[in-house]
């Protein structure tokens, strides 16, 4: 099919009435159509929240290149629409439709979606429900596409167990062969979920009856059938050079948010930190070798047309080869007139020498994530860095030019003290007497700018603060004013600003994050009283969501504001991540102490995750390069 | 040194619902793509130095749309043409160039007309009907809105007929215009196709607009703009 003659599934006069009409009309460059003849399986990859956020996502990019290779599948996508044409899609039942070819979703044999973060639930009934499949996986029938979630938050998927047939735990490269082949020998809808069941990191949530202490507390999920396992083995990529990797990215034509091409250097964190959940599911840390790496570097500029470059992992300071990596990067990428940007760079020595040579800009600010001010809440939250590695790191900065600092802090860790939120304020306070100690007047230009902003800390599963109870909104916003007031009370407090994000939707994020199935309901109540874009904070509305669980007779304080028992069955008890509940408690037990614990390129924690067999756990150097 | 090569484009087919800053950054990334020597600018951001005539109208199709880039060095016209067109996404396509000689115009400068062919769902007759009233009045009075240094809108009424050089039926249902275009006068043919709709009622289908060339003023003539400013094209 010519992309130039697809038949748009919007009339002119719709497309012309909607905002950026090109959010639903396909065809970008690296975007994919095949013939209907050798493709048995049609599969749309859902990012449940608008175009340029999901094209943003490398994930899906990884699988929409990788299942495109296959022939006999078309993977094709679909985003949320906007508030504009979703009305006019209710109004005129028009259903709603993938981009490639422009047909409906209701035809397809898989619906996809990616589950990124916890306010876009809502926006997934929003997304069967225009396609006209049924909500519930219980009401779908042999015609009906089977829907599969992917992503972070199938590490609970507990709250959005009714409407998902299937939840894939881990890394979407391995099993999805193993799937479709299972798929193509054509068995009942049942019979094939049933099947799956038995695939790696294959959670089939309808296979699974759950039970409930009379207070509320789970007490135990079993498997109906006795060949379906008790407990899902999350699944993984052991060699990362050995895995695909997009090189030829859909190039979206409208801007998306983040609009360059993504280098991936490596996956996992060796650090530890213990509010952070995507450092224990995505354990143990694996890396590209700088070959590799190079080669997709090459193929990415040939094949997108970007003039920016952007390397991407979870901390990559931590990648044992970067310096190597960068050299040649820098080299290719000046020849080309293409910008590399670095996030997610510890603020050092060797990060600022990098920085003066790949940003042609001016001096840009530097960002720091101390996540807490005072050092005794590092040592709780297990952030491996000290008051001193901040100062030195801005000292550095500041002889090197830069003179705008922003910090990232969280409020309502647990056990957070007055002095503690009085710390962050201390902590910039330090910072700008620094720069005026530093820098010598003449050569100041103006006054040094530290931008401190907070949010509020959120429990998730999965950490060593799973047990922990969730701070109370009056908590949140006394600490936010007291650490706003401190910082007025500072030297220096001309050259500090600092800002919390008011968030509504903390308290719901919380729930989500730790609850169970019988949020279902909640979720539905919410989508059904016209809740949309929860993620976006003009239309999200707590009273909804509060009457919701009045309504639907649950309380959400239950699943937030508790600390848990060491023993209790959690929803997600049934997930195996590869680290152990054993070792969290121990994480939960050390934080409570303020017990720092070593990352694990310096000493392994006995986390479980050796049973993977690759990455550190193996190697010091990860095996690669 | 400086080289400009002045591109004549088309678009058809979904991609037509981009805006103008979209085609900018599309055109930005194939350069990039084809390893055509773009000029950059200095600073510190470095781009492309390229412009376009007239930017697109979302929804609108295009068969003679042009963009001005400047090069790092001379290069054939034919071959900057292959270049592009190699990397060219479906819907999107080049159908000339023509490298600039010392001191031409830019392109957006230059523009002076432009013609137009729009399908409609109209019968032949009620546009010939149509076309006749209009060019029969003298003057034809339509309201555009104005921004004014405050950032209020305010309507003024605004003479069109002088800027309407031909209006003609053509067969099925398509209108065929040439408009007066430029920072002095511009008739868009939107503006031609509201005052059709009023003579012949609602249309019943969504009509397409394509763009089919723009020309530029050389000598008291209307000339292509890939034929204006003289230097050598691709073909020659």
């Amino acid at each position: 099919m010519r992309f130039e003659d697809r038949k748009l599934a919007l009339p002119d006069r719709i497309l012309m009435k909607v905002e950026k009409p090109a959010r639903y009309t396909g065809g970008e460059p690296n975007s994919v159509c095949k013939e209907a003849d050798p493709v048995r399986i049609r599969f749309c990859m859902c990012f449940p929240d608008v175009y340029e956020i999901g094209m943003s996502h490398l994930g899906l990019q990884i699988l929409y290149g990788m299942m495109n290779a296959w022939e006999d599948v078309w993977c094709e996508r679909v985003f949320s629409p906007w508030q504009d044409l979703d009305r006019i899609l209710r109004e005129e039942k028009i259903p709603l439709f993938a981009l490639e070819s422009q047909d409906p979703l209701s035809g397809f044999d898989f619906i996809g979606i990616t589950l990124q973060y916890e306010m876009c639930y809502v926006n997934i009934l929003q997304i069967l429900d225009l396609a006209g499949i049924p909500l519930h996986a219980a009401e779908r029938g042999e015609n009906d596409p089977i829907v599969i979630g992917g992503g972070p938050c199938t590490y609970n998927p507990e709250p959005l167990a009714d409407f998902f047939d299937l939840f894939y735990i881990g890394e979407g490269e391995t099993r999805y062969r193993e799937l479709f082949d299972l798929y193509e020998e054509g068995l009942p809808r049942a019979e094939f979920l049933h099947r799956a069941a038995a695939i790696e990191g294959m959670y089939v949530p309808s296979l699974y009856k759950t039970e409930y202490h009379e207070d509320g507390r789970l007490l135990s999920m079993t498997p109906v059938y006795d060949d379906v396992p008790v407990s899902v083995k999350k699944t993984l990529v052991k060699e990362l050079d050995d895995c695909f990797y997009p090189t030829a990215p859909v190039v979206p034509l409208i801007q998306a948010t983040q609009d360059r091409a993504v280098l991936e250097v490596m996956r996992g964190c060796i650090r530890g930190c213990r509010f952070c959940q995507a450092g224990q599911i995505y354990k143990p840390t694996r890396w590209r070798s700088v070959e590799k790496l190079l080669e997709y570097a090459r193929e990415l500029m040939q094949n997108t047309g970007y003039d920016e470059l952007s390397l991407s992992s979870l901390s990559t300071s931590d990648y044992p080869y970067l310096n190597e990596l960068l050299q040649e990067l820098i080299r290719i990428c000046s020849e080309k007139k293409i910008n590399i940007s670095l996030p997610s760079l510890r603020i050092d020595a060797f990060s600022l020498d990098v920085m003066n040579k790949v940003q042609d800009v001016k001096k840009n600010s530097l960002t720091f994530a101390p996540e807490a001010g005072s050092q005794r809440m590092r040592d709780v939250i297990n952030k491996g860095i000290t008051r001193e590695e901040i100062l030195n790191g801005a000292e550095m900065a500041f002889r090197g030019g830069w003179n705008r600092v922003k910090l990232y802090f969280m409020l309502g860790l647990p056990g957070e003290r007055p002095e503690d939120v009085a710390a962050i304020a201390e902590l910039c306070n330090d910072i700008a007497a620094l720069y005026y100690e530093t820098v010598p007047k003449e050569q100041r230009q103006g006054r040094v700018n530290i931008t401190a902003s907070s949010s509020f800390f959120v429990p998730k599963p999965f950490t060593a603060f799973q047990w922990a109870p969730m701070d109370r909104m009056e908590s949140f916003l006394k600490k936010a004013a007291y650490c706003k007031e401190s910082v007025m009370k500072q030297l220096n407090q001309k050259s500090i600003s600092y800002h919390y994000h008011d968030s509504g939707t903390t308290l719901i994020e919380g729930v989500l994050a730790r609850g169970d199935r019988r949020l279902s309901t909640v979720i539905e109540t919410v989508y059904r009283n016209g809740g949309l874009f929860d993620a976006w904070t003009e239309s999200f509305s707590l009273e909804r969501w509060l009457d919701a669980f009045e309504s639907c007779g649950l309380d959400p304080d239950f699943y937030v504001f508790r600390e848990r028992e060491k023993d209790e069955f959690f929803p997600w008890d049934l997930i195996d991540c590869g680290v152990s509940k054993e070792y969290l408690y121990r994480e939960w037990l050390n934080a409570k102490a303020g017990k720092v614990t070593k990352n694990c390129a310096d000493k392994c924690a006995a986390c479980g995750c050796t049973s993977y067999m690759c990455g550190i756990c193996i190697s010091p150097k990860g095996g690669a390069a | 040194m400086s080289v400009t090569a002045r591109f004549r484009f088309g678009r058809k087919g979904p991609v037509r619902f981009l805006g103008h800053l979209d085609m900018l950054r599309y055109f930005q990334r194939a350069v990039m793509k084809s390893g055509i020597p773009a000029k950059y600018s200095e600073g510190f951001h470095p781009h492309q130095l390229m412009s376009f005539a007239y930017p697109l109208a979302v929804a609108m199709e295009t068969e003679g749309d042009y963009m001005d880039l400047d090069l790092a060095e001379e290069k054939p016209a034919d071959g900057i043409l292959e270049d592009l067109n190699s990397v060219m996404h479906e819907g999107v396509w080049v159908s000339r160039v023509s490298i600039l000689g010392e001191g031409a115009a830019n392109a957006m400068a230059l523009v002076a007309a432009a013609d137009y062919r729009i399908f409609t769902g109209y019968t032949k007759e009620a546009l010939i009907q149509a076309c006749d009233g209009l060019l029969a009045s003298d003057s034809i009075l339509i309201e555009k809105s104005k921004k004014n240094g405050k950032k209020k809108k305010e309507t003024i009424q605004k003479d069109i007929r002088p800027g309407i050089l031909r209006l003609e039926a053509e067969e099925d249902g398509a209108l065929f215009m040439k408009l007066v275009s430029g920072s002095g006068m511009n008739v868009r043919p939107a503006d031609i196709l509201s005052l059709i709709v009023e003579k012949c009622g609602e249309d019943s289908r969504d009509p397409l607009i394509r763009r089919l060339e723009i020309y530029g003023e050389e000598g008291g003539e209307l000339l292509p703009l890939s034929d204006c400013g003289g230097g050598k094209k691709s073909g020659d």
